[in-house]
Order: structure tokens, then C-alpha cells, then sequence
């Protein structure tokens, strides 16, 4: 096992290394062999990051044998390897000039008493070298491997690769293939050095760079002005949670003296040092740690896309699905809880405050979210929407102090969720190639694929795709919480969480989200896949963008019935599964139907299992909750059904919720307005500014300097007809010399520099000789 | 020779090589001209010579020692000392430190692609090239100086050559920008140069005159100086009570102090285009042909910022930190003023919307410098001297990639024909290297991590907010609106459906692409391991900064 230990660098260097070769070699110009290379680097990479896990794990619990690798590289490349064999105890040497210390760690007990600090398990690998002088110190980057990072570097890379091997087939058809392996293998290997890093800048570099993915891969396709645009909206929005959060890094290292992970003097998990940030003021009466918290959470509000920073990730939708499926629902967005996860000590250190709003914005986006995907068509916003709010669930778990909970919905969701993405593009795959709308593609390829979403246009694929529809169903009974599916085990462990540790409004509000999501997904089961086939005749999406014949405008919603006829034979339709693409879903498909027995709630054997190798205690399960949550999401799924089980009888027929309350319907499907509100306000603000500081430039500040230049050259005007008129025939002295002034002065006008690089120097040597001559004697 | 000051290993006057080198160029320039070889041989023979200062300053850089500290300051290396005018006190004095070799490996890297630049410039072609290597020499000499009457020499010489670039090679409206820009930088200097006569009368006064910066800079701080007691306040403070100066304006030592921070400070702060002294850039950089452009941006902007360092904070400390909240909160409102501007520019002139975010970036070095010098707060050396780091980085990154962007808008306006931002769009699909290289060169501008500008960012906001919190909070606004409007410049080019400007466009040649790559290497490499620049400035850096531990007004 010592192999991945030592080389567990190696994990976000194979992506890595996909990249390079994709983009610099010719290995671009064939796009199954690019394709291929980054699944098979990917692939390595699980290998990898398997070995480490197990490795980790072996040295985490095995009593007897609990290996430490730490490698610290200063300035002049000393490396020290120290291998300490202890009991539970895993201690740390690390050479930090002047600062040994030691981490104890209590693994073997199953059970640390919840009202103590949080403490995570120790690292097992340490590698660090020195990156950057900083006064007296040396900024050292590096990575740094314990039990979290381990589970979660599986978890990307298996999920990575599945998404990887479902882009072959997907993206077959794009001429750009090798740039999306190319763009997709970087991010990869950001996410996975993100995951690994060691403190907090490397951490935030990273995530900085997976925002810069997201962008390439947002406006992939960016000939399309839908795609371009949500492509800066998503890297600006999220732009303003990371610059707040650079400033709670930069906060956090001026009152630590260094961002790295550790409980050592000087290292940001030093309970010392969090003692004092948790008790000292620092601003508005706010603690250190509740600011620094707050700033820091600020990144986390933009990445996982939290209320109020919510607005990207839904347009995000409009990068290829494999996209949405790797960056915005199984890795990127949930980096985000990933981040408050992973600085939860600082979180903890003001005793509730900086947590207690991380709880209310994580709940409230759950529900907020929730009730919008109830009123949407198009399959990926759905999915996009109901990813915001289980991004809101693991928050407000986190929130909530259930560390273990919010990280295993974490791990679930990630499976779950990319698996039903990936099954929305298998279901776009085939809807594509529908008569009906590849007659659209020929006339307006992003109209085709709009409506190529668009759930009203779908029903009956679940004998159509039979693959897609078996594995989409295990997605969507995990996301609905069915037991036992691994959506109820991670679900649960939150609701019991949230009612054990006595935060009845969080269980509430989660509990109505999780009904909700019962809700909506049982409507997009249903419309998808039962029911007749109403793709022949579809709502057609119309494309604001495009230029052609279209007489009049209507949106996405709009309900009217089609009007561009469409006349074709039924029964040619080729519905297709790629075999690759099959694949992937059957391996996320399996994760997602048992990814719960990660961490059962029972004492047995295996039981508690992430629980246990994190260090953490176990929640027993709450039969209680349990049963509620069961019985809450059968009743989603029942009014789900019952409420579409004769909807939509052809596409253009209106929503029997929009039926019922209209006006509640389009509020939701207009996403409460927030878009609008936004341009109206910041967006305004913005334009306003950037006006006002140009009209200050060109008009005052330059108004003042040529304003000055002029009056010069005026006073030099005036002296120089003075001069002329009055005293140029005068003997004096003083005459001719302000005539000359005025002279010379005057040339400033012609602009020759010539006499002013003379002058400078004329100049110059003038009080040369000043001081020679005159002064110096 | 005092310990802080050390001659190169073997005797040889690099530095004088180093300036010469440029110089001679010239020459062979004239030469070239006299025996009318063809431009071609001409564009091609400088550019190779710019090989030759490069491999000297990666000589010099080979032998020095970023270490080295000496009597509470940074060593100074390559010493040359030849006394010149001696009955003022005026020596040949010639030296680098961790300040300013990076400025000096910045200028020889940057010179380069200006001449890459001019390619196309088929008027003059000898003169031209002539110029941007006197360019070079004058920055060079600028950077090396560090006796004043040197410095000023080459502070304003370098005006010269960049007016005429303007001035003969520029856009339409060049003779309003190359005038701005030449009257306002030397109007601005006119109080620096006041300012050392009487500074030298104050040294002779005191009994050791000098025009030496080094020497008035160990006064300013307060380090021993041989033949004088006191520091440089003191000196400047019982030559006006000498005067009878005092005796009007007051018996205030920081009054005297604080006059001539401003001397130096509106001379610096015109030249980094401080706000309000900002105004001179967006015509000058957007007039200028492209080399114009890439060495204006690129080099002599930071020729304010490192005057700063080398002068300002040395010799007037305790004016400086005085009125750092004062040019914090300029330093602020550049920051903000470039961001806004750029985005007003987002459907306008490309040139312009760069210059504009070359405002913003400068803000922030700015900032890191007034952080430096800002009252304790209980700031360490450390946060300090991470500001300076910062700063030093920032100039180095915003030197190559402003330069990048600079020279790859003007393969763009070769091929459109405008500089407008207006009428393009799709261009990625036509030239999809292009988009690539000027997308790299622009998420570098926008401080992205894994390319320098962001090293030097998160320095001088890591720097800045131990001693300016506020202003350091309220500056991140310019990260968003900087980044949004370099994006939707990057969109308005490069994005969407192919129009009209994509007829024929064609993408980077090798030539244009090869010469932009070493800077985007080089981005890269300082994002990934900045420690080759940062080692250099560190220690420099450290000892710059003792000074402002206590309160010292």
C-alpha cells in the first residue's frame, strides 16, 4: 500500500497529463483516441485513488500498524520520510524549523463525545515543499491525505470516469470532441488537486481553476449567445462568493500565520488558535472565527450555488449534459460543502454563529429551490433545480453540526445525481434523433434542442430506452429517499441529525423539501418515460437568437399550441442506446442503489463504516424519522403520480398544477423572478457605474488637465504679446528673457519634443552648474 | 566600500555592459542605416540583439545573492562607484538589489516583443527600431541608477524615445496623447527635482552631501551613515530652521517630511497612474503604436511604482506613513476607476478597455505599497513585507501579460483593420489559436490561479489587509469588474456565430504565435512556483520594511 501513499500526487497528475496530451500533441486531431486516452488516464487514476483509499483506511484503523508518511521539502530540498508504527495513535513529524508536534487521534474508540470540537483523523500523507517566501517564512504547498479526502478522491474519480465513458458516445457527433476530453480531464485534475491540497490557497487555486473549466465548458458550444452568456454569468456569479472568500483566506492567514491543514502552532486546526479567533472581536462585534467563517462560506454560497448566488447553475444547464452531469451536480458544485466541510473546526470555533447561517441558507435554498423544479419542463433544469436544493440539504446538515451526514449525502448525491443527468442525455440522445425535431435542427439547432428537453414533448421511453429507463429509475427512487436506495440512507442520516441535536425548524423545512422532491421527480418520471409518446407533434421551443422567419415571439412556457405544422409517419423512429454510454449508467446506477450501506445506521459489522474511519460518532437510526421520511416520500411520489397519471395527453396540453393555481405556477416557473430582479438592480447599478466613472475621466479629471494645459499656454500667450507689443523694442534685460520664455513656451504647442529632451537636459546641467559655480563655493 | 554594497565577483561592470548593450544597438542601427541594408536585416538583426541584454541579465541574476543583508539593509550588487561630478557629489553609481532586478529582467524580457510588434511598421523602420532600444537603455538605466542625478537622467530620457513612438508611429489622434503624456510626466517630476536640490543643501548643511539614494535612504530610515547624525528628518528639518524656513511654516519636522512625500509621491504616482493622475494612459496606450503600447504598459508604468520603493518609502518613511490611508484610498479608487472604465469600453476601443485595466492592476500595487508603509495596527514585517513581494510580482505579471494582450490586439487590428470592439464575434471558430493564446493571456490578466497575476493578487491583498482592511475589502470589487469586462471583451471577439469580421480572418501565424508563447510560459511558471521572482525581492523586501515597525510620526 505504501506505493499509493507515496503516489497519491499521481492522482490528479494522470488528468492531468490527459490534458496536456489531448491539447499540445496531435493526439487532438482523432477524437475516439482522445477520447479514450482521457478515459483510460481516468480510469488509472480510480486505481489510484482506490489504492490510497484502502491504504488509508488500513493505516487509520488497523490498531497494530498505523503508518504515517510525511515528507516535508524546504528551500534546499532536504526530504525526511518518517514512518511511525503506534497504536491508535498516529503521530506527525513535521520539520518545520523550530515546530515538532505531535497529532494524537483517537480512532479505535467508535465514539467521540459529540459536544466535544471537532477534530479530524490524522493525515496519513503529508508532502510539502516550499512554494513562495513570505517574509520571514516560507509559504509551503503540498498535499495532505486523511480519511475524507481519501473516500473523496473515489468518489470523483469513479464518477469522473463513468462520465468520461459516457462522453464517447455522446459527444460523437461534436467536431470539438478532443477539446471537451481536453477541457473535461483538466478539470478533473483541478477537482482532484482541490480535493488533495494541503491548505487552503492550494485549495482555493484549484477551485479557482474548476471555475475556469466550468466557464470553457459552459460556453462549449459558443456560437450560441444562450451559452456564452451563461458562461460569464456562471464564472462572475461565482466570482463575487470567491473573491469574499479569498479575503476570509487572507484573514484567516494574517490572524494564523499560515492556511495549512494541521493542528500544529501555526497551522489553522490548532486549538489554541482557535480558541483565541473564537474569542477575540473583530469586527461589528464579531468574533474572528464567525467572520473569517462567513467570508469563507461566502465561497461556498457561489460554488454550490446557494441562495443568493443560486442564479448560474440552472443556465449553467446549457453546457453539454456529461457537463452538467461531472462539474455541476456531482463535483464542482458540492466542492462548495466540500470547502465548509473541510474548515469546519474555524466554523465551530464561535460557538454556533457562523453555523447557524450556514444552516438557514442551506434550508432555506433546499425548499426554495424544491419548489421551483416543481414548475419546470425542460429535464435538465429540473435536475438542476433539485441539485441546488440537495446542495441545500448537505449544506444545512453541515450547518447543523451533522458533519458526517452533510459529507455522506455528499458521496450519494454525487452518484445518484450524475447518474440522472447522464440518463437526461441518453433521453436528449434519442429525442434528438426524432423526426420532429431533427427537422427543427436543420432549421435551428438550438431550438432542436430545447425542445429536444422539453419533458412535455417526451412519454412512453421506458420501452423506447428500456437501459436508461431501468437505471434512471434507481436514481430517481435514491433522490425521492426510497429505502433502499442510497438517497434515503444519506437523507435520513440529515433529518435524524437535524431532529436528535434539536433543530425542529431545519427538520421541518428539509422535511417539506424532501416531499417536494418526491414530488417533482415522480412528475418528470412519470411524464418521461409512461404514458404515449407526444414527441410527433411537439411545443416548440423558440429561439429568441435566431434571425429566421419566425413571426412572433414565445417563450419556453409558453403553452400555445405549436404552429409550424409537423407531418410525420410514425413508427420510424430510431431509438438508440450507445453501449458506452449504457455502461456508464449501469455502474453509477449500482453506486446509487447501494452507496447507503456506506454508512448504515446499525452497530454491526460495517455499520457506521464512514463514520467510523473518519473518526466520527455513528447516528443510530431514529425509527421515528425514519418511518416519517419513508411515509413522506411515498406521498410525494403518490400525489406525483395521481396529479400526471392523466396529464398531458400531447405536448401542448397545460400542467394540471398550472390549472389549479395559475398564478402560483408561473411565479415558480419563472424561478420567483430573481433574474430580473438582479438585471433590474445590480446588473443596472453595474452599467450606471461604469458610465459615471467614464463621464468623471473624460469630463472632470480631463476637463482639469487640459483645462490646465490651456490656461498655461494662455498665460504664454498674453506674455508673449506683452512682450511684443510692449517691451520688445525696451532695452531690458528681464524683457528678453520672459520673451524668450514665452518664445519656447509657445513651442509646447507645436509639440516639439525635441526641446524638451534638450531642455531636460539643459536643465540639468543648469543646476550643475548652479551648484559648481555658484552655490557650492 | 561599506559591507551593504558589494562588486561583482570579477571585477567586470556588468551593469554598464547591461546599458551599453542597447546603446550599441543603436549604433549598429546607424551603421545599418549609413550602409542602406535592407529593413528587413534591420528588424531582424535587433531582434536579436535584445538576445544580448537578456543573456546578461540572466548572467547577473545567476550571480547574486538575494540573501545577502548587510547593516540593516539588502546588499547591493554589481556595485559600480566612480565619482563624476565631484564638487556636487555626483558618482557614477550603478547596482541592483532584490527590488530591482526584477524590473531589470522584466525590461529585457519585455523588449523583445515590442520590436516583434513593430514588425509592421514599414515607415522610418530604422529610426523606429532605433528608439525602442533607447527605450530599453533609459528604462534600464532607470533601474540600475542609484545615485539621483543618474536617475533623473533616465527618468526623463526614457520619455523621449516613448513620445516619439507616439508621436510618429500612432493612431490619429497621437500628437493630443503623446503631448499629454510627455508634459504630464515631466510637469509631475519638476517637485522631485526641486526636492533633492534642497535635500543635497540639507546634506551639505549637515556636513556630508549626497545626491546618493542609497545613502539618503539609510538616513531616512534611520541607519547609520558615516559623518552624520540623525536621520534624513532631521537633517532637512535643522536646514529650514537654517534657512528661517521654520520659523514661518512651523516648527513641525513632519511638515518638512511630509512636502517632500508629495514631491515624490505626485512625480511616482503620474507615471503608475494613480488615480486622479490616470488620465495621460488610456490615450497615451491606446494611441501608441503596439509596441508603444506593450513597453508603455508593460515596463514604464512600473518605473513609478518601483520609484516608489527605492525612493519614497526610504527616504520620507514617516510622511509615508502618514498619509498611507491617503494613497490607500486613491490607491482604491484606481482600482475601482480602471475596473469601471474598462467596462465602459466593453463595446469601444480594445486598446483603451486594456489600458483601463492596466489602472485597475496598478491600484493594487499601489495598495500594497501604502500598506507597507501604513501605522502599525500590529502588523508584522511579514504582512509588510508579503505586500512588497506582492507588489514586485504583480508588476512582473502584469508586464508580460499586458504585453501579451497589447501585442496579440494588435495582430487582431492587423487583421480587421479597427480596433473596435464593435463588428467581430465568432472569431474562435476561424482562428481557434488565437482565441486560445489571447484567452490564456487574458485569464493571466484577470489574476487567475496557476498563472502569476493572481500570485501577486493574493500577496498584495494577503500584504494589504494586516494594515488596511477596509480599503483591501472594498478593492475586491475591481476583481469582479475587471474580470467581467475583460470577459465580455473576450466574448465580443472571440464568441458567438461567425459574422462578417470572420470572412478571411486567418489565425495566429507561426511567428506571432512563438513570440507570444514565452510570455505565457513564463505566466505560467510564476502562477505554478512564483519562488524564482519572490526569492529575488524577499529579503530586499524584509529589511525595506523594518523601518515602518513603529509609529514613527
Amino acid at each position: 500500500m505504501s506505493f499509493f501513499l507515496q503516489y497519491a500526487w499521481l492522482i490528479p497528475a494522470l488528468p492531468l497529463l490527459g490534458f496536456a496530451l489531448i491539447t499540445f500533441t496531435p493526439l487532438r486531431r482523432n477524437k475516439l483516441a482522445s477520447g479514450w486516452t482521457a478515459t483510460g488516464l481516468m480510469g488509472l487514476a480510480v486505481v489510484m485513488a482506490l489504492g490510497l483509499l484502502v491504504g488509508v483506511v488500513g493505516a487509520g484503523s488497523t490498531e497494530s500498524h498505523a503508518a504515517t508518511t510525511t515528507t516535508e521539502t524546504h528551500g534546499e530540498a532536504t526530504t525526511e520520510t518518517t514512518e511511525s508504527h503506534g497504536e491508535a495513535a498516529t503521530e506527525t513529524t513535521e520539520t518545520h524549523g523550530e515546530t515538532t508536534t505531535a497529532t494524537t487521534e483517537s480512532h479505535g474508540e467508535a465514539a467521540t463525545e459529540h459536544k466535544a470540537a471537532f477534530t479530524f483523523p490524522a493525515p496519513v500523507v503529508v508532502q510539502r515543499f516550499a512554494w513562495a517566501p513570505a517574509g520571514s517564512t516560507n509559504f509551503a504547498m503540498g498535499i495532505y491525505v486523511d480519511t475524507p479526502v481519501a473516500v473523496m478522491l473515489a468518489m470523483v474519480t469513479i464518477t469522473a470516469t463513468c462520465i468520461h465513458l459516457f462522453s464517447i458516445g455522446y459527444m460523437a457527433a461534436n467536431p470539438r470532441q478532443s477539446r471537451f476530453f481536453s477541457f473535461i480531464s483538466f478539470f478533473a485534475a483541478a477537482m482532484l488537486l482541490m480535493v488533495l491540497a494541503d491548505n487552503l490557497l492550494l485549495f482555493f487555486m484549484a477551485w479557482e481553476i474548476m471555475g475556469l473549466c466550468s466557464y470553457l465548458l459552459i460556453g462549449f458550444l459558443y456560437e450560441r449567445p444562450q451559452a456564452y452568456r451563461a458562461a460569464i454569468k456562471a464564472f462572475i456569479t461565482t466570482r463575487i462568493g470567491d473573491v469574499l472568500m479569498l479575503l476570509g483566506l487572507v484573514y484567516l492567514w494574517t490572524q494564523a500565520g499560515s492556511l495549512a491543514f494541521g493542528t500544529a502552532v501555526g497551522e489553522i486546526f490548532n486549538p489554541e488558535f482557535l480558541q483565541r479567533i473564537g474569542t477575540e472581536t473583530g469586527f461589528m462585534g464579531m468574533t474572528h472565527a464567525t467572520l473569517i467563517s462567513l467570508l469563507i462560506f461566502a465561497g461556498t454560497v457561489g460554488k454550490s450555488a446557494q441562495f443568493p448566488l443560486h442564479v448560474w447553475l440552472p443556465d449553467a444547464m446549457e453546457g453539454p449534459t456529461p457537463v452538467s452531469a461531472l462539474i455541476h451536480a456531482a463535483t464542482m458544485v458540492s466542492a462548495g460543502v466540500f470547502l465548509v466541510a473541510r474548515t469546519f473546526p474555524i466554523f465551530e470555533a464561535d460557538g454556533g454563529m457562523a453555523l447557524q447561517v450556514v444552516a438557514i441558507i442551506g434550508s432555506f435554498t433546499a425548499l426554495f429551490a424544491a419548489t421551483i423544479a416543481v414548475a419546470q419542463y425542460d429535464i435538465k433544469r429540473i435536475l438542476a433545480y433539485s441539485t441546488l436544493s440537495q446542495l441545500g440539504f448537505m449544506v444545512a446538515a453541515i450547518g447543523i453540526g451533522g458533519w458526517v451526514a452533510g459529507m455522506f449525502h455528499l458521496l450519494t448525491h454525487a452518484f445518484f445525481k450524475a447518474l440522472l443527468f447522464l440518463g437526461s442525455g441518453a433521453v436528449i440522445h434519442a429525442m434528438e434523433a426524432t423526426p420532429a425535431i431533427e427537422k427543427l435542427h436543420h432549421h435551428d439547432e438550438y431550438a432542436a434542442q430545447q425542445t429536444a428537453q422539453d419533458i412535455r414533448n417526451m412519454g412512453g421511453l421506458r420501452t423506447k430506452l428500456p437501459w436508461t429507463f431501468w437505471t434512471y429509475t434507481a436514481g430517481y427512487l435514491a433522490l425521492a429517499g426510497i429505502v433502499p436506495f442510497a438517497g434515503f440512507w444519506s437523507k435520513d442520516e440529515i433529518l435524524a441529525h437535524a431532529m436528535d441535536h434539536g433543530h425542529p425548524i431545519v427538520y421541518a423545512v428539509l422535511t417539506v423539501a424532501a416531499f417536494l422532491t418526491a414530488f417533482y421527480m415522480t412528475r418528470q418520471w412519470r411524464l418521461v418515460f409512461f404514458g404515449e409518446f407526444r414527441g410527433e407533434h411537439p411545443v416548440v421551443f423558440v429561439n429568441p437568437e435566431h434571425q429566421a422567419e419566425h413571426h412572433h415571439h414565445h417563450g419556453h412556457a409558453d403553452h400555445h399550441a405549436d404552429d409550424h405544422g409537423h407531418d410525420h409517419g410514425h413508427g420510424h423512429i430510431h431509438w438508440h442506446e450507445s453501449p458506452t454510454m449504457t455502461a456508464a449508467l449501469v455502474v453509477l446506477a449500482s453506486f446509487a442503489v447501494t452507496a447507503g450501506a456506506f454508512n448504515l445506521p446499525f452497530s454491526m459489522p460495517g455499520g457506521h463504516w464512514l463514520s467510523h474511519i473518519w473518526g466520527q460518532a455513528g447516528v443510530g437510526i431514529n425509527w421515528m424519522v425514519a418511518g416519517l421520511s419513508l411515509l413522506i416520500a411515498s406521498a410525494g411520489i403518490a400525489v406525483g403520480w395521481f396529479s400526471y397519471r392523466n396529464a398531458f395527453a400531447k405536448a401542448q396540453d397545460t400542467d394540471p398544477l398550472d390549472a389549479r393555481v395559475p398564478t402560483i405556477f408561473a411565479m415558480l416557473n419563472e424561478k420567483y423572478r430573481v433574474d430580473e430582479f438582479y438585471n433590474a438592480t445590480v446588473g443596472r447599478l453595474t452599467a450606471l457605474l461604469a458610465l459615471l466613472w467614464s463621464f468623471l475621466d473624460r469630463v472632470v479629471l480631463d476637463g482639469i488637465v487640459n483645462g490646465v494645459g490651456h490656461l498655461t499656454l494662455f498665460i504664454s500667450r498674453v506674455n508673449f504679446i506683452v512682450d511684443d507689443t510692449l517691451l520688445n523694442d525696451g532695452p531690458d534685460a528681464v524683457a528678453d528673457g520672459t520673451n524668450a520664455v514665452g518664445r519656447q513656451t509657445r513651442k509646447l504647442q507645436t509639440g516639439r519634443a525635441q526641446d524638451y529632451a534638450a531642455y531636460v537636459f539643459a536643465g540639468t546641467l543648469a543646476l550643475a552648474m548652479l551648484y559648481l559655480y555658484v552655490i557650492g563655493k | 566600500m561599506p559591507a551593504y554594497l558589494i562588486p561583482s565577483a570579477d571585477g567586470l561592470p556588468w551593469l554598464t555592459l547591461l546599458l551599453l548593450t542597447p546603446l550599441l544597438g543603436m549604433v549598429l542601427v546607424g551603421i545599418a542605416g549609413a550602409m542602406r541594408l535592407d529593413d528587413r536585416i534591420v528588424k531582424l538583426g535587433v531582434l536579436a540583439w535584445t538576445g544580448v541584454p537578456i543573456a546578461l541579465a540572466a548572467l547577473i541574476t545567476a550571480g547574486f545573492n538575494p540573501n545577502a543583508t548587510a547593516d540593516g539593509q539588502a546588499a547591493l550588487q554589481f556595485v559600480e562607484k566612480i565619482p563624476w561630478i565631484d564638487s556636487i557629489r555626483v558618482d557614477y553609481f550603478m547596482a541592483v538589489d532584490g527590488l530591482s532586478l526584477p524590473m531589470v529582467l522584466l525590461t529585457v524580457v519585455m523588449t523583445p516583443l515590442g520590436v516583434i510588434a513593430s514588425w509592421g511598421v514599414n515607415t522610418r523602420v530604422k529610426t523606429h527600431f532605433a528608439l525602442l532600444l533607447l527605450l530599453e537603455a533609459a528604462m534600464l538605466g532607470y533601474f540600475v541608477a542609484l545615485n539621483f542625478f543618474f536617475f533623473f537622467i533616465f527618468w526623463e530620457f526614457s520619455l523621449v524615445p516613448a513620445y516619439f513612438l507616439i508621436q510618429l508611429w500612432g493612431r490619429e489622434n497621437r500628437r493630443y496623447a503623446a503631448f499629454k503624456f510627455f508634459i504630464y510626466t515631466m510637469a509631475g517630476s519638476v517637485g522631485m527635482l526641486l526636492l533633492f536640490q534642497v535635500i543635497y543643501l540639507a546634506t551639505r548643511y549637515a556636513g556630508a552631501p549626497t545626491f546618493d539614494l542609497i545613502t539618503l535612504g539609510r538616513l531616512g530610515q534611520g541607519l547609520p551613515v558615516e559623518g552624520v547624525t540623525g536621520s534624513l528628518r532631521d537633517v532637512i528639518f535643522n536646514y529650514m530652521q537654517h534657512l528661517g524656513v521654520a520659523e514661518s511654516l512651523g516648527r513641525y519636522p513632519l511638515l518638512y517630511t511630509s512636502i517632500a512625500f508629495w514631491a515624490i509621491f505626485i512625480a511616482f504616482a503620474i507615471k503608475l497612474a494613480v488615480w486622479p493622475f490616470h488620465t495621460w494612459l488610456p490615450d497615451a496606450y491606446s494611441e501608441a503604436p503596439v509596441a508603444g503600447s506593450v513597453l508603455l504598459s508593460a515596463v514604464m508604468s512600473k518605473m513609478g511604482a518601483y520609484g516608489m520603493l527605492r525612493i519614497m518609502l526610504p527616504l520620507v518613511p514617516d510622511a509615508a506613513q502618514y498619509f498611507a490611508p491617503v494613497m490607500g484610498g486613491l490607491a482604491l479608487v484606481g482600482i475601482v476607476a480602471g475596473a469601471f472604465g474598462a467596462l465602459a469600453n466593453i463595446s469601444g476601443d480594445v486598446k483603451r478597455l486594456i489600458g483601463y485595466t492596466s489602472i485597475n492592476h496598478m491600484g493594487y500595487v499601489m495598495l500594497a505599497i501604502a500598506a507597507a508603509a501604513a501605522l502599525p495596527g500590529g502588523a508584522s514585517q511579514d504582512s509588510r513585507a508579503i505586500a512588497i513581494n506582492g507588489a514586485l510580482m504583480q508588476m512582473v505579471a502584469h508586464g508580460l501579460s499586458t504585453g501579451a494582450l497589447f501585442y496579440l490586439a494588435g495582430a487582431l487590428q492587423q487583421r480587421t483593420g479597427s480596433w473596435e470592439l464593435n463588428g467581430l464575434g465568432g472569431l474562435r471558430t476561424v482562428a481557434p489559436t488565437f482565441a486560445g493564446v489571447m484567452g490564456m493571456a487574458m485569464f493571466a490578466n484577470l489574476g487567475l490561479p496557476g498563472l502569476a497575476g493572481f500570485v501577486g493578487e493574493f500577496f498584495i491583498f494577503r500584504g494589504a489587509w494586516a494594515t488596511l482592511p477596509l480599503f483591501t475589502a472594498l478593492a475586491v470589487i475591481g476583481l469582479i469588474i475587471t474580470a467581467l469586462a475583460l470577459l465580455i471583451m473576450y466574448q465580443r471577439i472571440f464568441l458567438g456565430p461567425t459574422g462578417e469580421a470572420a470572412q478571411g480572418f486567418a489565425d495566429l501565424r507561426p511567428m506571432e504565435l512563438w513570440s507570444t508563447v514565452p510570455f505565457l510560459v513564463l505566466l505560467l511558471i510564476l502562477g505554478v512556483y512564483p519562488a524564482p521572482i519572490m526569492n529575488l525581492a524577499n529579503a530586499a523586501a524584509t529589511q525595506l520594511v523594518a523601518v515602518f515597525l513603529q509609529a514613527l510620526s
